[in-house]
């Protein structure tokens, strides 16, 4: 799944092929026409290239630590745009779960999935919580024990469960 | 597709915006819904960062609590972009058996098993099925000083491949809503524009840039207030907008028209204020 390049330092790099990001081929379709970039709104303000990215994907020469990865908004334009079906952002998160194994995943992200893990949920429940839900007449918000437990079973079932995650 | 709901209220507004779950929760007595919170929910693994962390996390999480809307066949109701595009992403997904198989090899451990069931659906789908007629017919107070810029927020839109309700391309349903709710739409969505919140938490840079390009062109067309029927949006509006256009949310206009006062549906806790509505009807 990661190769070694060896060229002065060592660097992980995203793979292709069957154990790869693009299992179908679908990177292989790509003509570089640039719709995508051409609608992603954060290649306009400097983030990720997504016709760029795409081609360092296809030749293996993205990094596993590249920042671009992480500064795609998800808003799917480039894959609605797409009229190749290479789905630019469904390998962007593909590529992201495989950074994240590598122990490239930005701290905001990491912060998010472990309040997912502890509390079930991905924004706090704090005191603010408390006072505006009571202000507004709303019931407390809370989650059941047993909800949290079959939550930590289908964590640890799963990729979230082996993340490598800072403490 | 059934008329009972559990009602999925997501993470973002029961933590930080509560007074849109209370707007949703008038909105949806207006109607006559019948409706009841999803037991055992937790958040739906939403599909920016989370979800691209762990793909397999989100497919059992998502399953788990289809599973459990099943049980009593209601279809799942959100209020939420994100956990409309989580839910009903899974949902397809699920349809696939050997996909299903293996997701519920997993379940069982919890003694839980998702057959396949029961629909997704946002409130403004649900809206806007409800038909012209019966929205205004529900209409309480005038509304036509609202000039409004609908934004549909990408993830009621986009990917179509996941069979979402509204159209990629030009969507209407949400100016069809406030239209029918007695506003007045002064912008048409055209190819609908990400609001930046997806890279908020990594690039404070890139998304007040993308934020900044989508209000600009608010600002332009005259209107007084954006509409969005998704809470990320609306919080990139009303906490991270440079400049001071108001925005609501879907179910804050829909319970204003219906009756409901602007201290009852907490407008106050809107960092950018709205002119003030006439609170008698």
């Amino acid at each position: 799944m990661w190769q070694r390049l060896t060229e002065g330092v060592r660097i992980e790099v995203i793979g292709t092929g069957s154990d790869g990001p693009d299992p179908l081929g679908e990177l292989a379709r790509c003509h570089q026409c640039g719709q995508c970039a051409g609608v992603c709104p954060s290649q306009r303000h400097g983030g990720i290239k997504p016709a760029d990215t795409m081609v360092k994907l296809h030749l293996s020469l993205l990094k596993a630590d590249a920042p671009e990865l992480w500064l795609c908004a998800m808003c799917n334009s480039c894959t609605e745009r797409c009229q190749l079906g290479v789905s630019p952002s469904d390998r962007i998160q593909e590529m992201r779960g495989r950074a994240t194994l590598a122990g490239h995943c930005p701290k905001s992200f990491q912060e998010e999935a472990k309040l997912f893990m502890r509390t079930g949920l991905a924004f706090p429940n704090s005191g603010l919580t408390k006072k505006l839900r009571k202000e507004l007449g709303l019931t407390e918000l809370t989650l059941e024990a047993k909800t949290l437990e079959e939550l930590a079973a289908l964590v640890k079932a799963t990729t979230l469960g082996r993340a490598p995650l800072e403490r | 597709m059934s008329d009972r709901y559990y009602l999925f209220k997501g993470c973002l507004i029961p933590t930080r915006i509560p007074n849109l779950e209370k707007a949703s929760l008038i909105a949806l007595d207006s109607m006559g819904v019948d409706h009841r919170p999803l037991p055992g929910a937790t958040c739906c693994v939403e599909p920016i960062g989370l979800r691209s962390m762990a793909a397999d996390t989100w497919l059992v999480t998502v399953a788990r609590m289809l599973a459990i809307a099943e049980t009593d066949g209601r279809d799942v109701l959100t209020l939420c972009n994100g956990c409309y595009l989580s839910f009903q992403e899974a949902w397809h997904a699920l349809q696939e058996p050997a996909v299903r198989d293996k997701v519920n090899l997993i379940l069982s451990g919890l003694g839980r098993e998702y057959r396949g069931g029961v629909k997704v659906r946002h409130l403004l789908d649900l809206a806007h099925d409800k038909g012209e007629e019966s929205v205004k017919s529900l209409v309480r107070r005038d509304l036509s000083a609202f000039k409004l810029a609908p934004h549909s927020g990408c993830h009621v839109l986009r990917p179509s491949k996941a069979d979402l309700r509204e159209r990629a391309y030009a969507p209407r349903m949400l100016g069809d809503v406030a239209r029918w709710l007695g506003s007045r739409v002064v912008s048409e969505e055209g190819w609908p524009e990400c609001c930046g919140g997806g890279v908020a938490s990594v690039d404070d840079g890139v998304s007040t840039g993308i934020l900044e390009d989508v209000c600009s062109s608010y600002r332009r067309s005259g209107a007084t207030c954006i509409l969005t029927p998704c809470p990320f949006c609306f919080s990139q509006f009303d906490l991270r907008q440079k400049g001071g256009l108001p925005v609501l949310h879907l179910s804050e206009l829909m319970a204003l028209a219906f009756g409901a006062t602007s201290e009852e549906i907490g407008l106050r806790y809107h960092r950018i204020k709205l002119r003030p509505i006439g609170d008698s009807p």
